[in-house]
């Protein structure tokens, strides 16, 4: 009872969010589009955590397995690889470093300066 | 066996079975490397390509499954709800790190892409490769880009960002429990957050928020693209 009425609250938005990207026709698919809807419904308080935590707790612990069937597609557009698998590769590995060291770094360096900043006024 | 396939229950139990079948091995072998996702697609792949069975008809059951990414994606909302203590207490220093990322994520495939002179719909593919799996298909779809290759590029993204990050920290003197969750979270999404997790709990809280932070925020840099006329 309570998983099918959690289910329809999530399908119901996911259902708003392709209503809101197709009618407006917005540069985002339904779903991310129905991601920031319930975003704004949980913090505007509309809706309430619990009463999606079960259904929405279970999609997300076993979220790898939906994937599987998009992945499996990376057999029938094998062709756009063809000739520049390694290069792809290259651009993967170098651009997760690239992204990990940036991210980590200037995250590193805003705490620091704002710690230094809030250490002056305290003194 | 092209008959026998034919029908919605093949791609589902197939499905089933590989993925099962690579979390009993993740569990029997007691190692986190194994990615039961990664393992599921290579196994029907090979499967399907030495058994002659047409990918139509692993994809009648498989677009079932397929389907639920819509509502997979719009749960995502809920964690990124849960961490947001840690996003206000934090938040210049957490909102900063994670454009600094979807920027350098952005900048470095199309710079390399370019470079290397992979054409223009890998470099579409493979703008998403930092973002959790639901949101880099969702970007990969509306930008006409190849779904599977962005799949497997997220993956391949998650297993080296979580391998490298310890090297990576100690090389670059990463020593703030908050910057590296948000460098993993951001870098390598949910795969990154299981590294995260074992260096500690706020490293994990951290990881996990900046995957949903970074998903959202690499939307809208996407969106503005569009809207610029890059794509």
């Amino acid at each position: 009872m309570k998983i099918f009425k959690q289910l329809l609250i999530i399908l119901s938005i996911n259902f708003a969010g392709e209503l809101l990207s197709k009618g407006f026709s917005l540069p985002l698919p339904g779903s991310i589009t129905g991601m920031l809807l319930l975003l704004i419904f949980l913090f505007t308080g509309i809706l309430k955590q619990e009463q999606i935590a079960e259904t929405a707790d279970f999609l997300l612990n076993h979220m790898a397995f939906f994937f599987i069937p998009a992945g499996v597609g990376i057999m029938v557009s094998y062709q756009f690889l063809k000739g520049s698998f390694f290069e792809a590769v290259a651009v993967i590995v170098l651009s997760t470093l690239l992204v990990m060291i940036f991210t980590s770094l200037a995250t590193q360096f805003l705490i620091k300066s704002d710690e230094k900043n809030n250490g002056k006024t305290n003194r | 066996m092209e008959k026998l396939t034919d029908n919605h229950l093949f791609g589902i139990l197939l499905s089933v079975a590989v993925f099962y079948g690579g979390m009993y091995l993740r569990q029997r072998m007691r190692n986190n490397w194994i990615n039961p996702l990664l393992l599921a697609i290579a196994t029907i792949v090979i499967l399907l390509t030495f058994s002659g069975i047409p990918f139509e008809n692993y994809m009648k059951g498989g677009s079932v499954i397929h389907a639920f990414l819509g509502p997979v994606t719009v749960v995502l909302a809920l964690p990124l709800y849960r961490q947001r203590k840690l996003l206000i207490k934090h938040k210049y220093s957490i909102l900063g790190g994670i454009v600094a990322g979807v920027v350098s994520a952005i900048g470095s495939v199309v710079v390399l892409c370019r470079l290397l002179g992979l054409n223009k719909l890998l470099e579409r593919s493979l703008l998403g490769h930092s973002v959790t799996t639901p949101i880099g298909i969702g970007i990969s779809n509306t930008l006409g880009a190849v779904e599977g290759i962005t799949v497997v590029s997220i993956i391949i993204t998650g297993i080296v960002g979580a391998s490298v990050a310890p090297f990576l920290y100690k090389l670059f003197r990463i020593v703030h429990p908050v910057a590296k969750g948000i460098g993993l979270g951001t870098a390598s999404h949910a795969l990154g957050t299981t590294k995260a997790i074992e260096m500690g709990e706020t490293e994990g809280a951290m990881s996990s928020l900046a995957i949903g932070v970074a998903a959202v925020t690499t939307v809208i840099a996407v969106a503005v693209l569009q809207w610029l006329g890059w794509y």
